[in-house]
């Protein structure tokens, strides 16, 4: 069998039982029934907070339906990108903690299918989830809808933040021994990916303009948005809404109120660069929308992390093995 | 079937291996011995392709574990010390799970699963869920998991810690039955007397080195020390004070009027020794060799070594 008949057959060897006792292991343990009913309650809690609030202050208008969307979208993006880093952070650890890592590794399948197989089901986790989140994105429905296009967008936002954070906590789980300080260190690297990006490009975007008050009509393009900020996955939400040039006004306040507290200033368009699609008149990548800057930095963290989840998996790590290969064994007196 | 030279490991700056050698004939049955800490583990992971070696030469099953890993972890089944189980899989799927991950699916996996769960006694437990099952019968089922893809080489580190007296036996004879079937089979185990029942050849472990290798009966008779049992109808007490004081005698066990004695030197030694038992005005009615047992001549072997 040839190099790539035998590194296909490593693959399935991985991919497939992996995939297959993920699944049913899943379909049997109360943990994820109990999961996705604590998730959608706290979905519907938001939705319902948010519903109340609205009625009670009287804000019902042509754009309640696009300002709900927008704050859903925004939930859920948050919600999956913590719950998928969480799952994915205990799929290779947890292998240890249990004392089935050598019996796995024992095995012919191939360090890649492992972790293939190890990702797959988690991202598939997160599938479940943004299905079963479909029915509440409906109630913006009541309000005059969005179109399919702006439901499509985020959902592939949605699947995107998961596969990237996924493959972040599955990185952390091969490297680390325990699962604990995985799920740690993917939690806290997952918030400084969402939030400290965020930050870090208003104090950016504060350097370079001059302090003013808070833009109260529509957001000016400030001229260098830091590349970073497309890290976060709340740099792309205004994508996936509806409206072109309407930035989401919770995470607008949000950011806009981290922003005063880090810089003496609010400057001129501020936090709302990146998040805009359709402002940006830029040439180049500067010119790519947000969405589309985001999936590309996603895919990057994405191959990145497999692949060091690949080599933390393998047993005989390739440079080392080749170093041995190179040494003659001494003969022993 | 497994030769290793000059194999070299350290942990940080531990040695755990200083320069191993060894050799398995193929069909053969080698107990692998040695205190807490000597580098069986290791040596077996390493075999295994579980764990990279720093220096020397590993082949098993005439594959070099560096170059061809992939061709040796289809030649050899693996038993961990310590093993963990899935514990929402049910044991037939266990051993679907692992068959798959060998890349035996469909009726071929089946067929394989209810003949291995024939093997080890576990047909009736087929549909129970794996953490259901007593610490014997996980055992069993993980030495039905090692057997999966039909491996030449079994390597099997501990297979009897923790298990009662019948599940030892239980275990013992599915070992013996696999050894009729030409599996080449290499058990590091504490236990030494059922090493002693079930092993052809031994080697010996100590501080990462190899200080004995070969057949097992050689090793119970290689050493330089003699094991005698003495029994007396009356004047124990004089016979215990002449052992004591005789050079090379070594009083090892005393129940009562019998005592076991082990003695440097040749059978004209054990004839003095008699003669001045006797002379001290013990009854003497049972003065023999006892066979020396695995563990007696490891125990005089650790001695000698350090």
């Amino acid at each position: 069998m040839g190099f790539w008949g035998s590194s296909g057959r490593g693959l399935a060897n991985g991919l497939l039982p992996l995939l297959g006792k993920e699944m049913r292991g899943r379909s049997r343990n109360w943990r994820f029934p109990l999961a996705l009913s604590l998730y959608l309650a706290f979905l519907s809690g938001v939705i319902m907070f948010f519903l109340s609030l609205i009625y009670r202050m009287g804000m019902v208008s042509s754009q309640t339906g696009f300002l709900f969307y927008g704050i859903i979208v925004f939930g859920l993006v948050l919600l999956l990108a913590f719950i998928t880093a969480t799952v994915s952070a205990t799929a290779i650890s947890g292998e240890r903690d249990r004392r089935t890592y050598d019996l796995l590794l024992a095995t012919t399948a191939s360090p890649t299918g492992i972790v293939l197989g190890k990702w797959l089901a988690s991202v598939i986790y997160l599938l479940f989830l943004v299905v079963a989140a479909l029915p509440l994105l409906a109630v913006v429905y009541l309000y005059g809808g969005i179109p399919l296009v702006a439901l499509g967008t985020a959902m592939a936002l949605c699947i995107l933040t998961g596969l990237g954070y996924g493959a972040l906590g599955l990185a952390y789980s091969a490297v680390l021994k325990r699962s604990q300080a995985a799920i740690i260190f993917s939690l806290v690297t997952v918030f400084g990916l969402i939030f400290v990006t965020l930050v870090a490009g208003g104090i950016g975007a504060a350097s370079h303009g001059q302090p003013g008050p808070v833009p109260q009509v529509v957001p000016v393009q400030a001229e260098h948005p830091g590349w970073y900020i497309y890290l976060s996955p709340l740099s792309a939400i205004p994508a996936a809404v509806p409206g072109g040039l309407r930035p989401v006004p919770i995470m607008g306040e949000l950011v806009s109120t981290l922003n005063r507290l880090v810089s003496a200033g609010l400057t001129q368009g501020g936090l709302w660069v990146g998040m805009d699609t359709t402002m940006v008149v830029a040439e180049g990548f500067t010119g790519w929308p947000s969405w589309t800057k985001f999936a590309l930095f996603q895919g990057v963290l994405t191959v990145v992390c497999l692949l060091i989840a690949t080599l933390a998996v393998n047993p005989l790590p390739p440079w080392r093995a080749r170093k041995i290969r190179r040494r003659k064994a001494e003969p022993y007196c | 079937m497994i030769k290793t030279r000059g194999l070299k490991k350290s942990f940080g700056k531990v040695p755990a291996l200083r320069g191993l050698d060894i050799n398995v004939q193929e069909g053969s049955i080698y107990g692998f011995v040695g205190q807490n800490g000597a580098g069986k583990t290791t040596t077996l992971r390493i075999l295994a392709g579980l764990l990279l070696h720093d220096e020397g030469e590993v082949e098993v099953a005439g594959y070099n574990v560096v170059q061809n890993p992939r061709a040796v972890r289809e030649s050899v089944g693996y038993m961990p010390d310590f093993f963990g189980v899935y514990d929402d899989l049910r044991v037939g799927e266990y051993l679907l799970f692992y068959a798959a991950a060998y890349g035996i699916r469909g009726i071929t996996a089946c067929n394989l699963r209810d003949e291995l769960l024939e093997l080890v006694g576990l047909s009736d437990k087929r549909d129970s869920f794996v953490d259901a099952l007593s610490r014997g019968m996980q055992q069993r089922l993980c030495l039905a998991r090692s057997l999966v893809h039909n491996p030449q080489v079994l390597l099997l580190d501990e297979p009897a810690s923790g298990l009662d007296p019948l599940a030892r036996i239980e275990m013992r004879n599915i070992l013996r039955e696999l050894g009729t079937r030409g599996k080449t089979i290499v058990i590091s185990s504490h236990i030494l007397p059922e090493l002693a029942d079930l092993c052809t050849h031994v080697g010996m472990i100590t501080d990462g080195r190899l200080v004995y290798e070969g057949l097992l009966a050689q090793m119970a008779a290689g050493t330089e020390s003699q094991h005698i049992i003495l029994r007396c109808c009356s004047g124990a007490v004089q016979a215990k004070v002449v052992v004591e004081n005789w050079p090379g005698a070594e009083l090892v066990r005393e129940s009562g009027e019998e005592m076991e004695i082990r003695l440097s030197g040749s059978a004209g030694e054990a004839a003095a020794l008699l003669k001045e038992v006797i002379m001290a005005g013990a009854a003497v009615n049972h003065f023999a060799k006892a066979e020396k047992t695995l563990e007696d001549a490891y125990v005089q072997m650790a001695k000698e070594v350090n």
